[in-house]
Protein backbone atom coordinates (compact mmCIF):
# COMPACT_ATOMS: atom_id res chain seq x y z
CA UNK A 1 0.00 0.00 0.00
CA UNK A 2 1.67 3.23 -1.37
CA UNK A 3 1.12 6.43 0.71
CA UNK A 4 -1.33 7.87 -2.22
CA UNK A 5 -3.42 4.46 -1.35
CA UNK A 6 -4.51 5.57 2.41
CA UNK A 7 -7.23 7.71 2.45
CA UNK A 8 -7.18 8.63 6.07
CA UNK A 9 -4.49 7.77 8.47
CA UNK A 10 -4.66 8.44 12.09
CA UNK A 11 -2.13 7.58 14.38
CA UNK A 12 -2.40 7.70 18.30
CA UNK A 13 -5.50 9.84 17.86
CA UNK A 14 -6.61 11.77 21.08
CA UNK A 15 -9.97 13.44 21.47
CA UNK A 16 -11.11 15.33 25.05
CA UNK A 17 -14.49 16.74 25.67
CA UNK A 18 -14.04 19.66 28.17
CA UNK A 19 -16.30 20.12 31.05
CA UNK A 20 -18.47 23.35 32.48
CA UNK A 21 -15.51 23.30 35.10
CA UNK A 22 -12.87 23.16 33.21
CA UNK A 23 -12.37 19.03 33.28
CA UNK A 24 -11.81 17.35 30.47
CA UNK A 25 -13.24 14.22 28.97
CA UNK A 26 -11.25 11.95 27.50
CA UNK A 27 -13.19 9.99 24.66
CA UNK A 28 -10.63 8.62 22.65
CA UNK A 29 -7.75 7.11 23.94
CA UNK A 30 -5.46 6.69 21.03
CA UNK A 31 -6.90 5.68 17.57
CA UNK A 32 -4.34 4.56 15.17
CA UNK A 33 -5.83 3.12 11.81
CA UNK A 34 -5.57 3.53 8.28
CA UNK A 35 -8.41 3.41 5.73
CA UNK A 36 -7.63 3.08 1.95
CA UNK A 37 -9.37 5.00 -0.92
CA UNK A 38 -12.30 3.50 -2.34
CA UNK A 39 -12.49 1.40 1.05
CA UNK A 40 -16.50 0.51 2.58
CA UNK A 41 -15.55 0.57 6.49
CA UNK A 42 -18.49 0.10 8.92
CA UNK A 43 -17.64 1.37 13.08
CA UNK A 44 -19.23 -0.48 15.46
CA UNK A 45 -19.34 0.44 19.13
CA UNK A 46 -22.19 0.79 21.83
CA UNK A 47 -23.53 4.36 22.34
CA UNK A 48 -21.32 6.34 23.91
CA UNK A 49 -18.09 4.31 22.40
CA UNK A 50 -16.75 7.32 21.02
CA UNK A 51 -17.21 6.26 17.21
CA UNK A 52 -19.13 9.57 16.54
CA UNK A 53 -16.58 11.48 17.72
CA UNK A 54 -13.97 9.91 15.53
CA UNK A 55 -16.48 10.40 12.60
CA UNK A 56 -16.47 13.64 13.46
CA UNK A 57 -12.27 14.80 13.47
CA UNK A 58 -12.75 13.16 9.94
CA UNK A 59 -14.07 16.68 8.74
CA UNK A 60 -12.56 18.54 11.42
CA UNK A 61 -16.25 18.96 13.38
CA UNK A 62 -14.02 18.59 16.45
CA UNK A 63 -10.46 18.83 16.54
CA UNK A 64 -7.80 16.15 17.75
CA UNK A 65 -6.19 17.08 20.98
CA UNK A 66 -3.00 14.90 19.91
CA UNK A 67 -1.80 12.33 17.47
CA UNK A 68 -2.13 11.99 13.67
CA UNK A 69 -4.71 12.86 11.16
CA UNK A 70 -4.42 13.01 7.45
CA UNK A 71 -7.78 13.04 5.71
CA UNK A 72 -7.58 13.11 1.82
CA UNK A 73 -4.26 14.27 1.38
CA UNK A 74 -4.51 17.21 4.34
CA UNK A 75 -2.82 17.40 7.60
CA UNK A 76 -5.17 17.99 10.21
CA UNK A 77 -3.01 18.44 12.58
CA UNK A 78 -0.69 21.17 11.46
CA UNK A 79 -0.59 24.37 12.45
CA UNK A 80 -0.63 25.23 8.98
CA UNK A 81 -3.72 24.40 8.42
CA UNK A 82 -5.89 27.49 7.12
CA UNK A 83 -9.83 28.04 6.76
CA UNK A 84 -9.61 27.15 3.07
CA UNK A 85 -8.11 23.61 3.81
CA UNK A 86 -11.00 23.46 6.06
CA UNK A 87 -13.54 24.27 3.67
CA UNK A 88 -11.87 21.91 0.90
CA UNK A 89 -11.80 19.14 3.27
CA UNK A 90 -15.80 19.68 4.26
CA UNK A 91 -16.49 19.41 0.49
CA UNK A 92 -14.80 16.44 0.04
CA UNK A 93 -15.42 14.65 3.07
CA UNK A 94 -19.36 14.73 3.60
CA UNK A 95 -21.34 13.65 6.36
CA UNK A 96 -24.67 12.68 6.39
CA UNK A 97 -26.35 12.44 10.46
CA UNK A 98 -28.96 10.87 12.20
CA UNK A 99 -32.09 12.85 12.25
CA UNK A 100 -33.47 12.88 8.82
CA UNK A 101 -35.23 15.86 9.86
CA UNK A 102 -32.20 18.06 11.03
CA UNK A 103 -30.43 18.37 7.87
CA UNK A 104 -32.43 19.22 5.21
CA UNK A 105 -32.73 23.07 4.86
CA UNK A 106 -34.65 24.12 1.98
CA UNK A 107 -38.59 23.64 0.97
CA UNK A 108 -38.66 22.37 -2.04
CA UNK A 109 -36.15 19.13 -2.71
CA UNK A 110 -33.67 20.38 -5.63
CA UNK A 111 -33.27 23.71 -3.71
CA UNK A 112 -31.87 21.40 -0.84
CA UNK A 113 -29.39 19.85 -2.96
CA UNK A 114 -28.33 23.18 -4.31
CA UNK A 115 -27.93 24.52 -0.75
CA UNK A 116 -24.36 23.12 -0.69
CA UNK A 117 -22.71 24.26 -4.54
CA UNK A 118 -24.43 27.50 -4.11
CA UNK A 119 -22.78 28.31 -1.22
CA UNK A 120 -19.24 27.34 -2.95
CA UNK A 121 -20.32 30.06 -5.73
CA UNK A 122 -20.49 27.29 -8.13
CA UNK A 123 -22.01 28.69 -11.59
CA UNK A 124 -26.24 28.20 -11.70
CA UNK A 125 -25.32 25.92 -15.18
CA UNK A 126 -23.26 24.00 -13.43
CA UNK A 127 -25.47 23.63 -10.09
CA UNK A 128 -27.72 22.75 -12.63
CA UNK A 129 -26.04 19.65 -13.71
CA UNK A 130 -25.06 18.60 -10.44
CA UNK A 131 -28.18 18.70 -8.96
CA UNK A 132 -29.82 16.26 -11.23
CA UNK A 133 -27.01 14.24 -11.70
CA UNK A 134 -27.15 13.62 -7.68
CA UNK A 135 -30.78 13.17 -7.66
CA UNK A 136 -30.47 10.89 -10.61
CA UNK A 137 -27.94 8.69 -8.46
CA UNK A 138 -30.21 8.26 -5.31
CA UNK A 139 -32.88 7.43 -7.29
CA UNK A 140 -34.86 10.70 -6.37
CA UNK A 141 -35.47 12.45 -9.72
CA UNK A 142 -39.39 11.87 -9.20
CA UNK A 143 -39.09 13.95 -6.44
CA UNK A 144 -37.07 17.07 -7.10
CA UNK A 145 -39.83 20.00 -6.75
CA UNK A 146 -41.20 17.72 -4.18
CA UNK A 147 -41.90 19.47 -0.53
CA UNK A 148 -39.20 17.39 1.75
CA UNK A 149 -41.35 17.02 4.74
CA UNK A 150 -43.66 15.23 2.81
CA UNK A 151 -41.02 12.56 1.93
CA UNK A 152 -40.58 9.52 4.09
CA UNK A 153 -37.53 9.31 6.60
CA UNK A 154 -35.35 7.19 3.77
CA UNK A 155 -36.31 9.71 1.04
CA UNK A 156 -35.49 12.52 3.16
CA UNK A 157 -31.83 10.50 4.16
CA UNK A 158 -31.18 10.13 0.01
CA UNK A 159 -32.03 13.85 -0.36
CA UNK A 160 -29.42 14.60 2.32
CA UNK A 161 -26.95 12.63 0.35
CA UNK A 162 -27.36 14.20 -3.01
CA UNK A 163 -26.93 16.98 -0.64
CA UNK A 164 -23.22 15.93 -0.20
CA UNK A 165 -22.90 14.46 -3.98
CA UNK A 166 -23.38 17.71 -5.51
CA UNK A 167 -20.06 19.15 -3.03
CA UNK A 168 -18.41 16.94 -5.65
CA UNK A 169 -17.08 14.39 -2.69
CA UNK A 170 -14.64 11.46 -2.56
CA UNK A 171 -15.88 10.01 0.75
CA UNK A 172 -19.07 9.82 2.47
CA UNK A 173 -19.24 9.17 6.21
CA UNK A 174 -23.04 8.17 7.25
CA UNK A 175 -23.57 8.32 11.25
CA UNK A 176 -26.15 6.26 12.07
CA UNK A 177 -27.90 8.03 9.18
CA UNK A 178 -29.99 5.10 9.39
CA UNK A 179 -30.63 4.89 13.20
CA UNK A 180 -34.37 6.64 12.86
CA UNK A 181 -35.20 4.91 9.48
CA UNK A 182 -38.06 1.61 9.11
CA UNK A 183 -36.47 -1.69 7.34
CA UNK A 184 -37.36 0.02 3.83
CA UNK A 185 -35.83 3.64 4.37
CA UNK A 186 -32.93 1.54 5.88
CA UNK A 187 -32.44 -0.68 2.61
CA UNK A 188 -32.86 2.29 -0.10
CA UNK A 189 -30.30 4.47 1.93
CA UNK A 190 -27.70 1.17 2.59
CA UNK A 191 -28.01 0.24 -1.34
CA UNK A 192 -27.42 3.67 -2.42
CA UNK A 193 -24.29 3.94 -0.68
CA UNK A 194 -23.13 1.04 -1.81
CA UNK A 195 -23.86 2.12 -5.06
CA UNK A 196 -21.23 5.00 -4.71
CA UNK A 197 -18.76 2.99 -2.97
CA UNK A 198 -18.63 0.18 -6.17
CA UNK A 199 -19.72 2.51 -9.15
CA UNK A 200 -18.01 5.50 -7.96
CA UNK A 201 -15.47 4.37 -5.93
CA UNK A 202 -16.32 6.17 -3.13
CA UNK A 203 -14.98 5.85 -0.05
CA UNK A 204 -17.79 4.94 2.53
CA UNK A 205 -17.70 4.72 6.35
CA UNK A 206 -20.67 4.24 8.18
CA UNK A 207 -21.62 4.09 11.63
CA UNK A 208 -23.90 2.02 12.86
CA UNK A 209 -25.67 -0.01 15.31
CA UNK A 210 -27.17 -2.65 12.90
CA UNK A 211 -25.07 -6.05 12.66
CA UNK A 212 -26.46 -6.55 9.39
CA UNK A 213 -25.10 -3.62 7.74
CA UNK A 214 -21.93 -4.09 9.08
CA UNK A 215 -21.54 -7.42 7.74
CA UNK A 216 -22.01 -5.75 3.83
CA UNK A 217 -19.14 -3.67 4.40
CA UNK A 218 -15.64 -4.41 3.12
CA UNK A 219 -14.44 -4.21 6.48
CA UNK A 220 -15.72 -3.59 10.06
CA UNK A 221 -13.67 -1.68 12.98
CA UNK A 222 -14.95 -2.17 16.93
CA UNK A 223 -14.34 0.95 19.17
CA UNK A 224 -14.96 0.27 22.73
CA UNK A 225 -14.23 2.88 24.99
CA UNK A 226 -12.22 5.06 22.83
CA UNK A 227 -9.82 2.39 21.63
CA UNK A 228 -10.00 -0.04 18.67
CA UNK A 229 -11.53 -3.30 19.70
CA UNK A 230 -11.36 -4.99 16.97
CA UNK A 231 -10.45 -4.54 12.84
CA UNK A 232 -10.83 -7.10 10.50
CA UNK A 233 -13.39 -8.29 7.44
CA UNK A 234 -16.89 -8.76 9.06
CA UNK A 235 -16.07 -12.67 9.05
CA UNK A 236 -13.14 -12.06 11.26
CA UNK A 237 -14.91 -10.03 13.17
CA UNK A 238 -18.30 -12.17 13.80
CA UNK A 239 -16.20 -15.07 14.40
CA UNK A 240 -15.77 -13.67 17.93
CA UNK A 241 -19.35 -13.21 19.61
CA UNK A 242 -18.27 -13.00 23.10
CA UNK A 243 -15.64 -10.29 22.38
CA UNK A 244 -18.23 -8.32 20.26
CA UNK A 245 -21.11 -8.85 23.41
CA UNK A 246 -18.72 -8.11 26.07
CA UNK A 247 -18.00 -4.46 24.07
CA UNK A 248 -22.43 -4.27 24.07
CA UNK A 249 -22.90 -5.43 20.55
CA UNK A 250 -24.41 -8.16 19.11
CA UNK A 251 -23.69 -10.70 16.11
CA UNK A 252 -26.08 -11.30 12.96
CA UNK A 253 -28.26 -14.33 14.43
CA UNK A 254 -27.19 -16.64 11.46
CA UNK A 255 -23.53 -16.31 13.48
CA UNK A 256 -24.75 -16.35 16.37
CA UNK A 257 -26.34 -19.69 15.92
CA UNK A 258 -23.33 -21.46 14.49
CA UNK A 259 -21.80 -19.94 17.61
CA UNK A 260 -24.57 -21.70 19.63
CA UNK A 261 -23.99 -24.90 18.25
CA UNK A 262 -20.72 -25.10 18.72
CA UNK A 263 -20.98 -24.81 22.53
CA UNK A 264 -23.29 -27.57 22.46
CA UNK A 265 -20.19 -29.74 20.50
CA UNK A 266 -21.57 -29.58 16.95
CA UNK A 267 -18.99 -27.18 15.36
CA UNK A 268 -19.87 -26.51 12.00
CA UNK A 269 -16.95 -24.79 10.01
CA UNK A 270 -16.61 -21.29 9.56
CA UNK A 271 -18.43 -18.18 10.46
CA UNK A 272 -21.22 -17.51 8.24
CA UNK A 273 -22.33 -14.09 7.65
CA UNK A 274 -25.01 -14.58 5.20
CA UNK A 275 -28.66 -16.23 5.77
CA UNK A 276 -27.34 -18.46 2.56
CA UNK A 277 -23.84 -18.99 3.83
CA UNK A 278 -25.33 -20.75 7.19
CA UNK A 279 -28.02 -22.86 5.43
CA UNK A 280 -25.30 -24.27 2.94
CA UNK A 281 -23.09 -25.01 6.19
CA UNK A 282 -25.92 -26.65 8.41
CA UNK A 283 -26.90 -28.38 5.10
CA UNK A 284 -23.53 -29.71 4.41
CA UNK A 285 -23.34 -30.89 8.18
CA UNK A 286 -26.39 -32.95 7.47
CA UNK A 287 -25.65 -34.71 4.39
CA UNK A 288 -22.12 -35.75 6.23
CA UNK A 289 -23.81 -36.87 9.07
CA UNK A 290 -26.47 -39.11 6.70
CA UNK A 291 -23.51 -40.36 5.20
CA UNK A 292 -21.40 -41.01 8.02
CA UNK A 293 -24.30 -42.86 9.90
CA UNK A 294 -24.46 -44.99 6.23
CA UNK A 295 -20.96 -46.16 6.45
CA UNK A 296 -21.07 -46.87 10.58
CA UNK B 1 -55.79 -6.00 33.94
CA UNK B 2 -57.24 -3.93 30.69
CA UNK B 3 -58.25 -5.41 27.89
CA UNK B 4 -57.80 -2.89 25.03
CA UNK B 5 -60.52 -3.11 21.94
CA UNK B 6 -60.92 -1.98 18.46
CA UNK B 7 -64.04 -2.05 16.70
CA UNK B 8 -64.68 -1.15 13.19
CA UNK B 9 -62.25 1.59 13.71
CA UNK B 10 -61.38 4.01 10.76
CA UNK B 11 -59.30 7.12 10.76
CA UNK B 12 -58.40 9.51 7.96
CA UNK B 13 -55.67 12.45 7.96
CA UNK B 14 -56.60 15.14 5.87
CA UNK B 15 -60.11 14.06 4.75
CA UNK B 16 -61.71 16.17 1.99
CA UNK B 17 -57.79 17.84 0.92
CA UNK B 18 -56.45 16.47 -2.07
CA UNK B 19 -53.99 14.83 0.73
CA UNK B 20 -56.53 12.21 2.29
CA UNK B 21 -54.76 9.52 3.45
CA UNK B 22 -56.86 6.30 4.84
CA UNK B 23 -54.44 5.22 7.66
CA UNK B 24 -57.18 3.29 9.34
CA UNK B 25 -59.35 1.00 7.65
CA UNK B 26 -61.76 -0.70 10.12
CA UNK B 27 -59.94 -2.54 12.19
CA UNK B 28 -61.24 -4.91 14.84
CA UNK B 29 -58.85 -6.09 17.18
CA UNK B 30 -58.22 -7.07 21.27
CA UNK B 31 -55.51 -6.81 22.59
CA UNK B 32 -55.53 -9.04 25.75
CA UNK B 33 -55.13 -8.09 29.10
CA UNK B 34 -51.61 -8.56 31.26
CA UNK B 35 -49.84 -9.55 27.96
CA UNK B 36 -47.01 -8.08 26.13
CA UNK B 37 -48.55 -7.48 22.34
CA UNK B 38 -46.19 -6.12 19.51
CA UNK B 39 -47.70 -4.14 16.72
CA UNK B 40 -45.69 -4.31 13.53
CA UNK B 41 -45.89 -3.07 10.26
CA UNK B 42 -44.57 -0.14 7.52
CA UNK B 43 -44.40 3.53 8.07
CA UNK B 44 -47.42 4.20 6.82
CA UNK B 45 -49.10 0.99 8.02
CA UNK B 46 -51.04 2.98 10.63
CA UNK B 47 -49.36 1.71 13.78
CA UNK B 48 -48.88 4.95 15.55
CA UNK B 49 -52.18 6.46 14.40
CA UNK B 50 -53.06 3.18 16.76
CA UNK B 51 -51.99 3.48 19.53
CA UNK B 52 -52.89 7.83 19.58
CA UNK B 53 -56.39 6.58 19.27
CA UNK B 54 -55.60 3.89 22.44
CA UNK B 55 -55.92 7.10 24.84
CA UNK B 56 -57.88 9.32 23.13
CA UNK B 57 -55.30 11.47 21.61
CA UNK B 58 -57.46 11.22 18.38
CA UNK B 59 -60.85 10.14 18.15
CA UNK B 60 -61.71 7.59 15.36
CA UNK B 61 -63.41 8.77 12.31
CA UNK B 62 -65.72 5.74 12.72
CA UNK B 63 -65.99 3.16 15.11
CA UNK B 64 -65.05 2.40 18.52
CA UNK B 65 -62.57 1.99 21.03
CA UNK B 66 -63.35 0.10 23.93
CA UNK B 67 -61.29 0.00 27.36
CA UNK B 68 -62.86 -3.10 29.51
CA UNK B 69 -65.57 -3.28 27.08
CA UNK B 70 -66.50 0.80 27.80
CA UNK B 71 -66.54 3.34 24.77
CA UNK B 72 -63.32 5.46 25.99
CA UNK B 73 -65.18 8.61 24.13
CA UNK B 74 -68.48 7.92 26.05
CA UNK B 75 -67.98 11.21 28.14
CA UNK B 76 -64.84 13.15 26.29
CA UNK B 77 -65.31 14.77 29.69
CA UNK B 78 -63.14 11.71 31.49
CA UNK B 79 -60.70 11.55 29.09
CA UNK B 80 -58.39 12.74 31.27
CA UNK B 81 -59.10 8.81 33.53
CA UNK B 82 -58.69 7.44 30.48
CA UNK B 83 -55.30 8.85 30.06
CA UNK B 84 -54.03 7.75 33.47
CA UNK B 85 -55.36 4.12 33.18
CA UNK B 86 -53.55 4.19 29.41
CA UNK B 87 -50.07 5.38 29.55
CA UNK B 88 -48.73 6.60 26.19
CA UNK B 89 -44.99 6.74 25.48
CA UNK B 90 -44.43 8.62 22.22
CA UNK B 91 -41.60 7.95 20.32
CA UNK B 92 -38.23 9.23 20.98
CA UNK B 93 -39.86 10.32 24.36
CA UNK B 94 -36.51 11.60 25.60
CA UNK B 95 -36.98 15.24 23.81
CA UNK B 96 -39.79 15.47 26.15
CA UNK B 97 -37.94 15.63 29.49
CA UNK B 98 -38.12 19.34 30.85
CA UNK B 99 -37.68 19.32 34.86
CA UNK B 100 -34.55 20.39 36.29
CA UNK B 101 -33.71 16.53 37.47
CA UNK B 102 -34.62 13.23 36.55
CA UNK B 103 -36.54 12.64 39.84
CA UNK B 104 -38.85 15.40 39.13
CA UNK B 105 -38.94 14.36 35.81
CA UNK B 106 -40.51 11.02 36.81
CA UNK B 107 -42.60 12.52 39.49
CA UNK B 108 -44.27 15.13 37.04
CA UNK B 109 -47.14 12.31 36.10
CA UNK B 110 -47.97 11.03 39.76
CA UNK B 111 -48.25 14.33 41.25
CA UNK B 112 -50.51 15.21 38.43
CA UNK B 113 -52.26 12.29 39.83
CA UNK B 114 -52.83 13.93 43.08
CA UNK B 115 -50.61 11.11 44.91
CA UNK B 116 -49.51 11.90 48.18
CA UNK B 117 -45.14 12.66 48.45
CA UNK B 118 -44.48 9.75 50.00
CA UNK B 119 -46.20 7.34 47.46
CA UNK B 120 -44.95 9.25 44.02
CA UNK B 121 -41.53 8.76 45.61
CA UNK B 122 -42.57 4.98 45.78
CA UNK B 123 -43.15 5.23 42.55
CA UNK B 124 -40.18 7.08 40.97
CA UNK B 125 -38.06 4.75 42.86
CA UNK B 126 -40.15 1.72 41.52
CA UNK B 127 -40.38 2.93 37.75
CA UNK B 128 -36.66 3.62 37.99
CA UNK B 129 -35.70 0.16 38.81
CA UNK B 130 -37.68 -1.06 36.07
CA UNK B 131 -36.00 0.08 33.00
CA UNK B 132 -32.40 0.07 35.42
CA UNK B 133 -31.65 3.80 36.06
CA UNK B 134 -29.51 3.62 39.33
CA UNK B 135 -30.54 5.68 42.04
CA UNK B 136 -27.64 7.99 41.62
CA UNK B 137 -28.87 9.47 38.95
CA UNK B 138 -32.06 10.72 40.00
CA UNK B 139 -30.89 13.76 41.19
CA UNK B 140 -28.98 14.60 38.05
CA UNK B 141 -30.10 16.82 35.61
CA UNK B 142 -31.11 15.28 31.77
CA UNK B 143 -28.50 17.24 30.29
CA UNK B 144 -26.05 14.87 32.32
CA UNK B 145 -27.17 11.76 31.09
CA UNK B 146 -26.95 9.49 27.88
CA UNK B 147 -29.27 9.48 25.24
CA UNK B 148 -30.48 5.72 25.93
CA UNK B 149 -30.65 6.72 29.95
CA UNK B 150 -32.85 9.92 28.99
CA UNK B 151 -34.71 7.58 27.10
CA UNK B 152 -35.45 5.28 30.29
CA UNK B 153 -36.29 8.21 32.22
CA UNK B 154 -38.60 9.37 29.67
CA UNK B 155 -40.26 5.52 29.98
CA UNK B 156 -40.04 5.40 33.63
CA UNK B 157 -42.34 8.49 33.75
CA UNK B 158 -44.88 7.05 32.26
CA UNK B 159 -44.63 3.67 34.67
CA UNK B 160 -44.68 5.72 37.52
CA UNK B 161 -48.24 6.67 37.17
CA UNK B 162 -48.46 2.53 36.71
CA UNK B 163 -50.93 2.68 33.68
CA UNK B 164 -53.14 -0.57 33.42
CA UNK B 165 -51.91 -0.66 29.91
CA UNK B 166 -48.85 0.69 28.85
CA UNK B 167 -48.39 1.95 25.08
CA UNK B 168 -44.70 2.22 23.77
CA UNK B 169 -44.28 3.29 20.00
CA UNK B 170 -40.75 2.86 18.67
CA UNK B 171 -39.32 2.42 22.84
CA UNK B 172 -35.86 0.98 21.63
CA UNK B 173 -35.69 3.01 18.43
CA UNK B 174 -31.87 4.20 17.96
CA UNK B 175 -30.20 2.48 20.74
CA UNK B 176 -27.45 0.07 20.19
CA UNK B 177 -27.78 -3.62 21.53
CA UNK B 178 -27.56 -3.97 24.95
CA UNK B 179 -29.96 -0.65 25.05
CA UNK B 180 -32.18 -1.91 23.42
CA UNK B 181 -32.40 -5.05 25.68
CA UNK B 182 -32.04 -3.01 28.56
CA UNK B 183 -35.20 -1.17 27.76
CA UNK B 184 -37.74 -4.23 26.60
CA UNK B 185 -36.63 -6.23 29.67
CA UNK B 186 -37.56 -3.11 31.50
CA UNK B 187 -40.94 -3.29 30.11
CA UNK B 188 -41.64 -6.96 29.88
CA UNK B 189 -40.52 -7.11 33.31
CA UNK B 190 -43.20 -4.10 34.30
CA UNK B 191 -45.92 -5.98 32.81
CA UNK B 192 -45.17 -8.86 34.55
CA UNK B 193 -44.84 -7.15 38.14
CA UNK B 194 -47.86 -5.18 38.09
CA UNK B 195 -49.89 -7.02 35.94
CA UNK B 196 -50.69 -4.59 33.32
CA UNK B 197 -50.96 -4.98 29.77
CA UNK B 198 -48.54 -3.81 27.71
CA UNK B 199 -48.49 -2.26 23.79
CA UNK B 200 -45.07 -2.01 22.18
CA UNK B 201 -45.15 -0.54 18.25
CA UNK B 202 -41.70 -1.36 16.56
CA UNK B 203 -39.93 -2.04 13.25
CA UNK B 204 -37.75 -4.79 14.63
CA UNK B 205 -39.51 -8.54 13.91
CA UNK B 206 -36.38 -9.85 16.06
CA UNK B 207 -37.31 -7.41 19.02
CA UNK B 208 -40.60 -8.57 19.14
CA UNK B 209 -39.59 -12.59 18.38
CA UNK B 210 -37.93 -11.93 21.67
CA UNK B 211 -40.00 -9.85 24.20
CA UNK B 212 -43.76 -9.91 22.64
CA UNK B 213 -46.22 -12.94 23.62
CA UNK B 214 -48.66 -11.73 20.96
CA UNK B 215 -48.08 -10.09 17.34
CA UNK B 216 -50.64 -7.93 15.58
CA UNK B 217 -49.17 -7.20 12.17
CA UNK B 218 -50.56 -4.02 10.19
CA UNK B 219 -50.03 -3.50 6.33
CA UNK B 220 -51.65 -0.93 4.10
CA UNK B 221 -54.14 0.32 7.06
CA UNK B 222 -55.30 -3.11 8.29
CA UNK B 223 -54.43 -5.49 10.25
CA UNK B 224 -52.46 -8.57 8.66
CA UNK B 225 -52.15 -11.18 10.97
CA UNK B 226 -52.37 -11.09 14.40
CA UNK B 227 -52.27 -14.15 16.98
CA UNK B 228 -49.54 -15.42 19.38
CA UNK B 229 -46.05 -15.15 18.42
CA UNK B 230 -45.82 -18.74 17.22
CA UNK B 231 -48.91 -18.35 15.39
CA UNK B 232 -47.98 -15.39 13.29
CA UNK B 233 -44.09 -16.77 12.80
CA UNK B 234 -45.81 -19.98 11.09
CA UNK B 235 -46.96 -17.28 8.61
CA UNK B 236 -43.37 -16.27 8.03
CA UNK B 237 -43.38 -16.67 4.20
CA UNK B 238 -46.30 -14.42 3.94
CA UNK B 239 -44.85 -11.79 6.09
CA UNK B 240 -41.37 -11.72 3.56
CA UNK B 241 -44.13 -11.50 0.58
CA UNK B 242 -45.52 -8.00 1.87
CA UNK B 243 -42.04 -7.26 2.27
CA UNK B 244 -41.67 -7.00 6.14
CA UNK B 245 -38.47 -7.74 7.23
CA UNK B 246 -38.83 -11.49 9.28
CA UNK B 247 -35.58 -12.33 11.66
CA UNK B 248 -32.85 -13.61 10.04
CA UNK B 249 -33.03 -16.94 11.86
CA UNK B 250 -36.46 -17.37 10.75
CA UNK B 251 -35.91 -16.76 7.13
CA UNK B 252 -32.93 -18.98 7.44
CA UNK B 253 -35.62 -21.87 8.41
CA UNK B 254 -37.64 -21.10 5.99
CA UNK B 255 -34.55 -21.79 3.29
CA UNK B 256 -33.57 -24.85 5.36
CA UNK B 257 -37.12 -26.39 5.11
CA UNK B 258 -37.39 -25.61 1.38
CA UNK B 259 -34.12 -27.80 1.12
CA UNK B 260 -36.13 -30.47 3.16
CA UNK B 261 -34.87 -29.92 6.24
CA UNK B 262 -37.73 -31.03 8.60
CA UNK B 263 -37.93 -27.73 11.07
CA UNK B 264 -41.24 -26.89 12.44
CA UNK B 265 -43.18 -23.43 11.28
CA UNK B 266 -41.96 -20.93 13.71
CA UNK B 267 -38.85 -20.66 14.68
CA UNK B 268 -38.14 -16.64 15.36
CA UNK B 269 -34.93 -17.31 18.44
CA UNK B 270 -31.42 -18.42 17.86
CA UNK B 271 -32.24 -20.63 21.03
CA UNK B 272 -35.25 -22.75 19.11
CA UNK B 273 -33.18 -22.76 15.86
CA UNK B 274 -30.33 -24.00 18.10
CA UNK B 275 -32.09 -26.75 19.87
CA UNK B 276 -33.94 -28.05 16.65
CA UNK B 277 -30.85 -28.63 14.77
CA UNK B 278 -28.99 -30.25 17.81
CA UNK B 279 -31.17 -32.74 18.21
CA UNK B 280 -30.61 -33.13 14.05
CA UNK B 281 -27.10 -33.06 13.75
CA UNK B 282 -26.11 -35.28 16.78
Amino acid sequence: MTMNDIYIHAKNLVYAYREEDGLKMPVLHGISLDIKRGEYVAVLGHNGSGKSTFAKLLNMILEPESGELVVAGRDLCSPELTEDDLFALRREVGMVFQNPDNQLVATIVEEDVAFGPENLGVPPAEIRKRVDEALETVGMTAYARHEPHRLSGGQKQRIAIAGVLAMRPSCVILDEATAMLDPVGRREVIETVERLNREAGMTVITITHYMNEAARADRVVVIDDGRILMDGTPREVFSQPEKLMAAGLDVPQCTALVHALSEEGISLKGTPITTEECADLICRALEEKKNGNRNA
Amino acid sequence: MATVTLEHVSYIYGKGTPFEIKALDDVSLTVKSGRVTGIIGHTGSGKSTMVQLLNGLEKPEGGRVLLDGADIWENPKNMQAIRFRVGLVMQYPEYQLFEETIEADIAFGPRNMGLDEEEISKRVREAAAFVGLEPELLQKSPFDLSGGQKRRAAIAGVMAMRPEVLVLDEPAAGLDPRGRDIILRGIREYGERTGSTVIIVSHSMEDMAAYCDDIVVMYQAKVFLAGTRDEVFSHAGELASVGLDVPQITHLALLLKKRGVPLPDAIYTVEAARDCLRTLLQ
